[in-house]
């Protein structure tokens, strides 16, 4: 992982201070930053300099040039003093003190760092049908009324929405039903009536866990958000595993555990031989005394034995995280442990910000198993925000943009039932409140703030992850999906908008918690 | 040229403020990885470098972003800019493409720069631009995602340009109140500039108006070397080397560097002369090796008949416009600003 885990400025995506630390925090350069850099105004010159210095290693050594970009691993870009270390270091340059008279001070206008962005990223706007006129008017026409009917469920004027629902109804007759905006508008009018007509009582509760398990599986198959995910977390977890002989995998979803075949055959195939891998698969209690943790656990360990992996699966059954508790896991001292949580962590958020949620002790037990990694993946949205027309709109940008990445996939049986998924999660969304709300999406720059603030460290996943996931993408027809490189995590998503993120974290030594941020290159405590 | 290599570097931090240097420098060392010997590109290490940004419908100083697409056969994407409303609230999914407001409203149609293999539509460095311009010129910005080299060579960029042009000229919610028709200009910086140079070619005869072509140290080059190609070279983040790695990778193979994408006024070039061509503003940096070529391409276009308006700007080297933090930069952009609403 990154040799440079610049957790200084705690996650914070402004670079604006440290809500950690006691002091005044070192301001980044403003004009950099709107280029996507962040680098100290304090440390231009230094910066400068290493630049100036790895320049004329590259002019006088050029075959090391094509070392630095095949072999060499990046990581983190926007930390740009970090990133032309890590390339002198791989040139085997150390570094150099600074000397200040170097550089000029011509027309230098000094900025303090650029406020914070609001990142409410609009999809990509869909193309309305391609069809006549009138109808893209009629698209105009349905998205209109469909906002105006958000915002009268957003003010409880519910008689009104009732009404502009019937509307909306008719109006989706003009559109094509079966794509683009009609398609998805046609998703959200179902949530919204939903919420308008049906009883208190959210229907989510009681779906069974198995149709879950097959809406997942073909979501899993239709695109590759879910691939993305599994394929990113091995890598890093592989990395971390690496020189250990004792290894334990916690998932936090098992489902049918899709992701672990390709991690104990990546395993099995590591240089020196495999470890041993235990798995502890947590998931939902199965109904009717049927235990399919087990069965699943059955499945891989025949694999794992087939490969001659030593191998050992426990099954945790919860109906929800915040039911775990660690002694269930039995972790061992001498195991080296990795935490994985595929679009699970957002369920235990709560909707005010002031009181502690679910996940605050669930991320001090994890941290408190010392593990080696937490993979985490989550999408890549604000659906969590506490007024209901914001969280409305945002949901219609992000579905909208993940049904048009479907579009492409062929077999229409397996589409529908995609998309039957994710209308599950925007149904969440749309209708429900409080506890039945467990669709809490939130942005990576929140869980950088948030694991940060439990006392995780950002691992950086690099160029080579980015490389393999960007060439896993390329095994899919559609054009239009893209990996997204984000201050040491990873997004995918469709047409240049990120819809899922990957981060990796560790637990910070308990010790050093209480105290100010550490400074890597400084030292400074 | 080793030992050389700490004098131009000494030069060339004499001549921009440090931050600016830091931030070309950072793409000189980059790209010189990214380009391999054989001609290929690292396409994925590029991609991982890049510095992107999202579209953002939150208005942010004024300004609010969406992402379209044009074409999904080739994926073509454009990312558009629009000013916020008075109440600079923010814009609701159907006013995304509400019809623009005021009497006039310029719609700039840009293409970023990369020496046709660099960079896209989100690069953090050209939508902070792309901003810049849309408060500056009161205008709408339409920034394209166009293909790129070595993977998709000439003339990939200019049909993903000329596509741009025809999508825009026809969105009723772009067209001025005033008169009901779009007010399109073209703008593009280095391989940005020679393909606004293009498109507007193309769309010579075709019925689409384009009011103004807006080239910033515009890419243009021949199999000569001129005089600033020699005086210059390596001396200000640019070598003649290089260019000549992006001109092959973008030209078809087995052409040179007087095909007419590279040298429009050269010995295989077209004339203009009688031909109903836009007004170009042309800005020059005279610390750009490229600029006798530059030069020459606005002395072409006088030549044929043509308007031309050319700011030379003596001690500016490339990416100048990136930054605002020298003169050169609110130079251009006074200059953006009176060529956009002198003609409206």
């Amino acid at each position: 992982m990154g040799p440079y885990n610049s957790s200084v400025s705690a996650g914070s995506s402004s670079g604006s201070s440290s809500s950690c630390s006691g002091k005044p925090a070192d301001p980044i350069d403003g004009l950099l930053a709107g280029a996507g850099y962040r680098v100290r105004s304090s440390e231009l010159r230094q910066v400068a300099q290493r630049l100036a210095r790895l320049e004329n290693v590259m002019v006088n050594a050029p075959t090391e040039v094509s070392h630095l970009a095949n072999d060499a691993v990046h990581y983190n870009p926007s930390d740009l003093a970090s990133w032309v270390d890590s390339l002198l270091s791989e040139l085997h340059q150390p570094e150099i003190a600074p000397d200040p008279s170097t550089f000029s001070d011509l027309n230098y206008i000094a900025h303090t760092q650029a406020g914070p962005v609001l990142v409410n990223p609009m999809v990509s706007h869909r193309e309305l049908s391609a069809g006549t006129e009138i109808e893209e008017d009629s698209g105009i026409r349905l998205v209109h009324v469909l906002m105006t009917c958000a915002e009268s469920v957003h003010r409880g004027e519910l008689s009104l929405a009732a009404s502009l629902i019937e509307e909306l109804q008719g109006l989706l007759t003009s559109v094509d039903g079966e794509r683009g905006i009609g398609k998805v508008a046609g998703y959200f009018i179902d949530a919204l009536s939903r919420r308008v007509f049906a009883p208190p009582s959210p229907p989510s509760l009681a779906v069974s866990a198995f149709e879950n398990t097959v809406l997942y599986h073909h979501f899993y198959e239709a695109c590759p958000y879910l691939k993305f995910a599994h394929f990113t977390a091995n890598q890093a977890i592989l990395e971390a595993f690496d020189g250990h002989d004792c290894v334990h995998v916690i998932d936090f979803n098992l489902m049918h555990g899709l992701q672990w075949p390709a991690l104990i055959q990546a395993l099995a195939l590591r240089p020196g031989g495999p470890p041993l891998l235990r798995l502890t698969g947590i998931g939902p209690p199965s109904p009717d005394g049927h235990d399919s943790l087990r069965e699943i656990g059955l499945r891989l360990a025949e694999l794992a034995r087939s490969v001659n992996v030593r191998f050992a699966f426990r099954g945790v059954a919860a109906s929800r995280l915040d039911d775990v508790k660690p002694w269930m896991l039995q972790v061992n001292p001498k195991e080296v442990i990795a935490v994985n949580s595929i679009m699970q962590l957002h369920k235990l958020l709560g909707s005010d910000p002031s009181r502690g949620s679910p996940i605050d002790p669930v991320l001090e037990w994890i941290r408190n198993l010392n593990p080696k990694i937490v993979m985490v993946v989550e999408q890549e949205a604000n659906h969590n925000q506490p007024e209901f027309l914001d969280r409305f709109t945002e949901a219609l940008h992000y579905y909208s943009t993940m049904f048009d990445s479907l579009e492409a996939y062929s077999a229409p049986l397996e589409k529908s039932l995609a998309e039957i998924h994710i209308q599950r999660e925007i149904c969440n969304v749309v209708c429900c409140e409080g506890l039945a709300r467990v669709e809490r999406h939130e942005p990576l720059d929140k869980w950088r703030d948030r694991l940060g603030g439990a006392g995780f460290t950002s691992l950086h996943l690099g160029s080579n992850a980015f490389k393999q996931a960007s060439m896993l993408l390329t095994l899919f027809s559609a054009e239009g999906y893209c990996v997204e490189e984000n201050e040491g995590c990873l997004t995918l998503g469709w047409h240049s908008r990120p819809l899922i993120a990957a981060s990796a974290w560790q637990a910070m030594p308990v010790l050093q918690h209480p105290l100010p941020l550490i400074n890597h290159r400084q030292n400074v405590i | 040229m080793a030992g050389s290599n700490e004098i131009n570097l000494s030069e060339s931090k004499m001549v921009v403020p440090l931050n600016t240097w830091i931030l070309i420098s950072n793409f000189k060392l980059a790209y010189n990885m990214l380009r391999r010997p054989d001609g290929t590109f690292n396409r994925h290490l590029a991609e991982f470098l890049d510095r992107k940004v999202p579209a953002n419908a939150n208005p942010v100083d004024g300004v609010f972003s969406f992402d379209v697409v044009i074409d999904r056969g080739t994926s073509l994407l454009s990312r558009i800019y629009r000013p916020a409303g008075a109440d600079g609230g923010v814009p609701s999914i159907a006013d995304l493409e509400k019809p623009v407001g005021s009497d006039i409203v310029p719609v700039i149609i840009f293409f970023h720069g990369g020496s046709f293999a660099h960079s896209s539509a989100n690069s953090a460095i050209y939508d902070t631009l792309c901003r810049r311009l849309v408060g500056n010129c009161k205008a709408v910005v339409v920034s394209v995602n166009y293909r790129r080299a070595p993977e998709d060579r000439y003339p990939c960029a200019y049909v993903d340009g000329w596509a741009a042009l025809k999508w825009v000229s026809s969105r009723p919610w772009l067209q001025s109140p005033k008169d009901s028709k779009v007010h399109i200009y073209l703008a593009g910086d280095s391989s940005g500039g020679n393909i606004a140079h293009n498109v507007a070619l193309r769309a010579v005869e075709s019925g689409i108006e384009v009011l103004g072509n807006i080239l910033l140290n515009p890419m243009f080059g021949g199999e000569t070397r001129t005089e600033s190609e020699k005086r210059l070279d390596a001396k200000y983040f640019v070598t003649v080397q290089d260019r000549d790695w992006y001109w092959k990778a973008f030209l078809p193979e087995g052409e040179d560097r007087d095909h007419p994408a590279c040298n429009p006024f050269g010995p295989r070039g077209i004339s203009l002369e009688g031909v109903k061509f836009p007004r170009s503003l042309v800005a020059v940096a005279g610390l750009d090796l490229v600029q006798d070529w530059q030069l020459a391409y606005a002395e072409g276009l006088k030549r044929a008949g043509q308007e031309v308006n050319l700011l030379y700007l003596e001690k500016a080297t490339i990416g100048f416009y990136l930054l605002p933090n020298n003169d050169h930069f609110y130079t251009v952009m006074d200059e953006i600003s009176n060529f956009v609403s002198s003609n409206c």
